[in-house]
């Protein structure tokens, strides 16, 4: 064998071990990166009980600070709408027929649509079911439009 | 001739210090230069620098002074480590033993924050300081970016630390903060729930905080500064290529070689051969004693004026966090209320555009504005157009975080801070 072949196979053996090196870190990089995401998130279920329908008198409006949601039974049923505020996350107080945001004084209308101020969107609002206990359940990953309603 | 037992004592006294000392108590200014560059510690410094960078009206000491807040901050960081939990409710309550039960727990405390307060406003001001002589010229520019780098680390870290008290205060100012973060567009949402660890500011939110904050900032922090303050002294003054004086008259008769020192070995990227020392011998003095002297005084007055504001000025503690009731106003800590105040009108602006555009500005500001003139010299007439759009940018940029601060009341509403 002559030199230039050593060289030659020696540079390869580099180049080789180089990608190699590469590709491991890029690997460890997105591992890394995934183990990042939580697979168990240890904070509060995002579908929760929030009681019996007879809990919440006709026409009421009830707001439940833990779950930081508004729970309405009007004449045509129950809706959930969130009192997170879409702007930077602050509680929205119901205030008359609206809902109005402490932090920047955004204003929303009975259906949480902006009206006023700097939320860039609609308060959400949450699909409501029944159990088959006949428990109200809100289901916050399910998002519904403001003609939800659960029929009592 | 026999020694005595003392002499012996103190021979082998003298040979165990000469083993950590190679060169004694320097008494001569050779000895002083040569322990300036045999020590590990000294040899961030030249042995000689030079009278000009050396006025304390030119650097004001304010990349020196956030230096010295980085290991206060680093010392009194880690004190506290010893006592906090970072798990709520826990963190809360150790804020109130480090307060009540602790010996000089609340001194401690109180100059962690103040000092992070601090080198919040001395990063900020060090900026205004390079930009107004002109100081990222080249062949700084890159210095300039890491520069940028620690100014965007340094509110990182601030804004980590912020969340770790666990009361009402911290709770919402993360609230707002990380909603902010939010509107980046595409990646906004994933962002936060990866900076939260779920999606809502719980324990798994504190601990990653906590770990930023004590561990994985800090150290990024510390490898930057070694960079920013290596690429100093490798790099050579701004501008010095052009400003250089003529040859002196000895080095032209050929009594002295020309100087031919520079400073370009394994930086990261490729500089203009420039010399960076002075032509003319008499422009520079000895860093021992004229610079050690000087940053002693600083340093000493900086601890002074921390015990001082540590003893007198209680940090903020409010009541425990509560998700479930938003302070009214809500706001987010102070060197981003500029931001929060421009949010309040529209969320794009003030949490997306706004900052990024800055960002990009300051990261690309060294090489599209290439012009040397003026550098090295505060408010040189030949920078007037640049000095003007800065300064004009500074004041807006103070204004509006003075607004967010102290003229915002209930519902963002506009207040007078004297009412």
């Amino acid at each position: 064998m002559t030199e230039d072949r050593i060289d030659l196979q020696r540079r390869r053996v580099f180049a080789v071990g180089c990608f190699g090196i590469g590709a491991a870190t890029a690997g460890f990089l997105a591992a890394t990166f995934r183990f990042l995401v939580p697979n168990v998130l240890y904070e509060p279920s995002r579908r929760f009980d929030v009681g019996s329908p007879a809990q919440f008198p006709s026409g009421s409006v009830t707001f439940l600070p833990d779950r930081r949601l508004y729970v309405f039974n009007s004449a045509d049923g129950f809706f959930a709408i969130s009192s997170l505020c879409t702007h930077l996350g602050c509680n929205v107080k119901h205030i008359g027929q609206g809902f109005e945001c402490p932090c920047h004084g955004s204003r929303f209308d009975e259906n949480g649509r902006v009206v006023q101020g700097p939320a860039p969107q609609p308060l959400a609002w949450y699909a409501i079911s029944l159990s088959p206990r006949a428990q109200l359940i809100v289901d916050q990953d399910q998002i519904v439009g403001p003609e939800f309603r659960l029929r009592a | 001739m026999s020694l005595t037992l003392g002499q012996r004592t103190a021979s082998w006294l003298n040979a165990v210090g000469r083993s950590v000392w190679r060169i004694g108590w320097p008494v001569t200014d050779k000895d002083r230069a040569a322990v300036m560059i045999s020590s590990i510690f000294l040899h961030i410094h030249p042995a000689r620098v030079s009278r000009h960078a050396l006025r304390p009206t030119y650097t004001f000491a304010l990349g020196l002074i956030t230096g010295i807040l980085f290991l206060v901050l680093s010392v009194t960081g880690l004190a506290l480590m010893l006592y906090y939990v970072p798990y709520p409710p826990e963190s809360y309550r150790s804020m109130k033993d480090l307060a009540f039960v602790v010996t000089f727990g609340i001194v401690l405390r109180n100059m962690h924050r103040w000092s992070a307060h601090a080198m919040v406003v001395m990063v900020f001001l060090h900026m205004c300081r390079v930009f107004w002589t002109g100081s990222y010229k080249a062949p700084r520019q890159f210095n300039w970016v890491v520069g940028v780098m620690l100014l965007i680390l340094t509110l990182a870290l601030s804004f980590t630390g912020y969340l770790l008290p666990w009361d009402q205060l911290a709770f919402w100012a993360i609230t707002v903060g990380t909603n902010i973060a939010a509107y980046a567009p595409l990646v906004g949402d994933r962002l936060k729930f990866l900076l939260l660890g779920g999606h809502v500011i719980g324990p798994m939110t504190l601990l990653r905080f906590y770990v930023l904050h004590c561990v994985m900032l800090p150290l990024a922090m510390l490898m930057l500064i070694s960079l920013h303050v290596w690429r100093v002294r490798k790099d050579g003054l701004s501008g010095a290529d052009v400003q250089a004086m003529p040859a002196p008259a000895e080095e032209a008769a050929g009594v002295f070689p020309a100087s031919t020192k520079t400073h370009g070995l394994m930086a990261l990227s490729r500089r203009p051969r420039a010399s960076v020392e002075a032509r003319d011998p008499n422009d520079e003095v000895f860093a021992w004693p004229h610079l050690l002297f000087r940053e002693l005084l600083v340093t000493l007055a900086v601890i002074v004026v921390l015990h001082v504001l540590s003893l007198v000025f209680m940090a903020p503690l409010e009541e425990m966090a509560d998700p479930t009731r938003t302070p009214n106003p809500a706001k987010a800590p102070w060197y981003f209320l500029g931001l929060q105040e421009l949010v309040h009108y529209s969320a794009l602006v003030g949490g997306v555009i706004v900052p990024t555009l800055i960002v990009v500005a300051l990261v690309i500001l060294p090489y599209v504005y290439r012009g040397r003139a003026g550098a090295g010299r505060w408010f040189a007439p030949e920078r007037r157009v640049a000095n003007t759009i800065f300064t004009a940018l500074v004041i807006i940029s103070v204004g509006l975080t003075i607004i967010g601060t102290l003229f915002r009341g209930p519902n963002w509403a506009w207040v007078w801070p004297w009412n």
